[in-house]
């Protein structure tokens, strides 16, 4: 289970009564979450409802202030994390809308990504043939044309190549905790498909994933453990996936109705 | 707006500046004697300096140059250098001629000469008599374009060697490297690059011409380069200017284009503890084409400043003008650049994109692009921006593991990539994303090269 440890080690992710605030606005109010090694969680809810604001809270985003709560990650207190230091020990952020970086190289910033969680993991420098050949190999995986690579970082990536760049990143840091904030947001059926792919592809005992999604759709194919329901602010539900089903019949309403 | 006020002998902070600087000439002239081959070219130049004066900081386009070190140099070339320390200079790339110059003078025994059929090569030594001299090709009058080139005049009144090039109509591109190095402390002399490049219509040059210390020496650079095109005719310039942080260079480069030349002048300036780099085209023949790329990187105390005017003299002439300029620390960097389109220059096409990036919270970046139309029926854009780096590139780079360092550097090298990326000679490119790499003080980035 989620919510109680069965072997004595921590949960990889414990989030509890965590507000925030952005722009001096309160935006969450409350959120506890628990994360197990190996688990697959959805957070849904109406736009607005906080479920970016935790993604790039977890990240450490600057602007972001959390003003109360706490959030332990392998046993220690990822809040005092820099995001840097969050990203080297495991943290992945996809981005929803992710920016493009004109002139930084795709493949360098890969590389420098890489090399700097294998350094905090005290390993060497990677192989210059071996990253290539794993990259190819990510790539082919994502259905990205390799010609990306050699481009700046998302400059003039169509916003589905965006989101698999995105996941192309994920794949080759592979990451102990994977939060994806939308990743499925404005892809065709085929897109989305082949994202799931790559986010099912890192599913292990070892790693775990948050996913940040509006619509049910992005979990027919990549099945979670437990589905939560925030609104403004709070967990307002949790369930497993048909609670991800109703919402899609019922919509957000009722559980907003229940919340209030 | 009229930017540039005059200047008068008389203004009481000029007078005993100018007043030093024609005495010493006075002096300077005696010793060349009757075997000067310019003697002309310095008195008119002599004269122009009596009547309008060198530049001040009162006066809106030179607010940014360092001036006050001309009241210490010495305005007489320094003679014959020391060549003591040979510097190391960068290496020779491919098919390339090299001369190099020492404080304006050409150094025998460090040169590669260029193929006397492709180009002819005029090296003067004025002072040892050989005549004609080379042509400043400055705009007259009280002018802007004139008042901008003042320090052109030290160069043409004090000026004692220099190179003339030109280049007939060919179908391959002449090679050509220029390295001027200053050695002389500037209480000793004045180092005076000079230059003039000619191209016969449908000659083509590629010249690489850069600006080096010599030594550890605080020298006093006033150089002068003059650039005519011909009908058809393709120059690609590149300027890159680094001498050490201890020199002061004031640069002026006159150029006027025939119908449909092409001019790439691409300039990076990393160096020097002031540099002024005044850039004055005029695109005098039917669709003259110029593609006009700068890039500045300011550090510590430095000033990198720079003024463009560009003239649109005639129908369907095209400009492409760039510029990125980085100030850290306390640096100054600063670029102005103007097109003026006469009233002949109907159809002119103009494209201006400047953008400035503080990254020192003492640092100033001033970039200010400027139009002056007169006539209907142009395509005129231009785009500037200053501002610190963008909060959410940052943030992306973070979250994936690099470091604060890292990610800032990589950003400030983004910046510059608009301008890089137009170099076309890939060894050269090289050369100078090393050369960026190492201001920016970037192992990493020098890996990824």
């Amino acid at each position: 289970m989620s919510t109680t440890s069965t072997t004595g080690t921590p949960p990889l992710l414990s989030i509890e009564d965590l507000q925030a605030r952005v722009e001096g606005k309160e935006i969450l109010k409350g959120v506890t979450l628990t994360v197990a090694a190996g688990e697959v969680h959805a957070i849904m809810g109406p736009n607005g409802s906080g479920k970016s604001t935790l993604a790039h809270v977890l990240a450490g985003r600057p602007g972001y202030t959390v003003t109360a709560g706490s959030v332990r990650y392998q046993g220690r207190d990822l809040l005092a994390l820099a995001p840097e230091e969050r990203a080297r020990e495991g943290v992945f952020l996809g981005f929803q809308y992710p920016v493009e970086i004109p002139g930084v190289n795709n493949v360098y910033l890969l590389k420098a990504a890489l090399n700097a969680a294998r350094k905090q993991r005290g390993l060497p420098e990677v192989d210059a043939f071996d990253f290539l050949s794993l990259v190819r190999e990510k790539m082919k995986l994502m259905r990205m044309d390799e010609s990306l690579l050699s481009r700046g970082v998302n400059e003039g990536f169509s916003g589905g190549e965006r989101k698999r760049n995105e996941v192309l990143q994920m794949l080759v840091l592979e990451p102990k905790l994977a939060i994806l904030d939308e990743t499925d947001s404005g892809l065709d059926i085929d897109a989305l498909k082949v994202v799931a792919g790559g986010v099912n592809s890192l599913r292990s005992p070892q790693r775990s994933c948050v996913l940040v999604t509006h619509y049910q759709r992005l979990l027919e194919y990549v099945v979670p453990d437990f589905v939560h329901v925030l609104v403004r602010g709070r967990i307002a539900r949790s369930g497993d996936r048909t609670l991800a089903r109703e919402l899609e019949q019922r919509g957000y309403d009722f559980i907003a109705g229940e919340a209030a | 707006m009229n930017t540039s006020a005059k200047t008068s002998v008389s203004t009481p902070a000029a007078a005993p500046l100018i007043q030093r600087l024609l005495e010493e000439y006075a002096g300077f002239a005696r010793t060349l004697g009757p075997a000067d081959g310019a003697t002309a070219r310095r008195r008119a130049a002599i004269a122009a300096i009596a009547q309008t004066g060198l530049p001040s900081t009162r006066e809106e386009n030179w607010r940014y140059a360092n001036l006050r070190p001309l009241e210490r140099q010495r305005f007489t070339p320094p003679g014959a250098a020391s060549t003591a320390a040979a510097p190391t200079l960068p290496a020779n790339l491919a098919e390339f001629a090299r001369y190099v110059f020492i404080d304006g003078l050409l150094s025998a025994g460090a040169s590669a000469a260029l193929d006397a059929s492709r180009a002819k090569l005029t090296l003067h030594d004025e002072a040892a008599g050989e005549s004609g001299g080379i042509g400043a090709g400055l705009a007259t009058g009280d002018g802007e374009a004139a008042q901008s080139q003042r320090f052109a005049l030290l160069n043409d009144a004090f000026a004692t060697g220099g190179l003339a090039i030109r280049v007939p109509a060919g179908t391959t591109p002449v090679r050509l490297e220029l390295l001027f190095l200053a050695s002389a402390e500037a209480a000793t002399g004045t180092s005076y690059p000079r230059l003039q490049i000619s191209l016969d219509p449908g000659a083509s040059l590629v010249l690489i011409e850069r600006h080096l210390s010599a030594a550890a020496a605080a020298s006093f650079v006033a150089s002068a380069v003059n650039v005519e095109l011909g009908r058809e005719a393709i120059l690609e310039h590149y300027r890159l200017q680094d001498l050490n942080g201890r020199c002061i260079l004031f640069d002026t480069l006159s150029a006027q284009l025939a119908q449909e030349a092409q001019y790439r002048l691409h300039a990076i300036g990393s160096g020097a503890l002031s540099s002024r780099s005044t850039v004055v085209v005029r695109l005098a023949g039917e669709r003259a084409q110029l593609t006009l790329a700068v890039a500045a990187l300011g550090e510590r105390t430095q000033v990198q400043d720079t003024f463009a005017r560009v003239e649109h003299a005639a129908p369907r002439a095209r400009t492409v003008e760039t510029f990125r300029g980085i100030a850290a620390d306390r640096s100054r960097v600063a670029f102005n650049g103007k097109v003026v389109v006469g009233n002949g220059a109907a159809g002119t096409d103009s494209q201006q994109s400047l953008r400035g990036l503080l990254a020192g919270p003492e640092a100033e970046i001033d970039v200010r692009p400027q139009l002056e139309i007169y006539t209907d029926d142009v395509r005129c854009s231009h785009g500037a921006t200053a501002g610190k780096l963008d909060d959410n590139m940052l943030f992306y780079l973070l979250s994936r593991g690099l470091s604060q360092e890292t990610a800032q550097r990589l950003l400030k090298w983004a910046f510059l990539e608009d301008v890089v990326a137009q170099i076309a000679l890939p060894a050269l490119r090289r050369q100078i994303e090393e050369r960026l790499a190492a201001g920016l003080r970037d192992d990493a980035l020098r890996e990824l090269l």
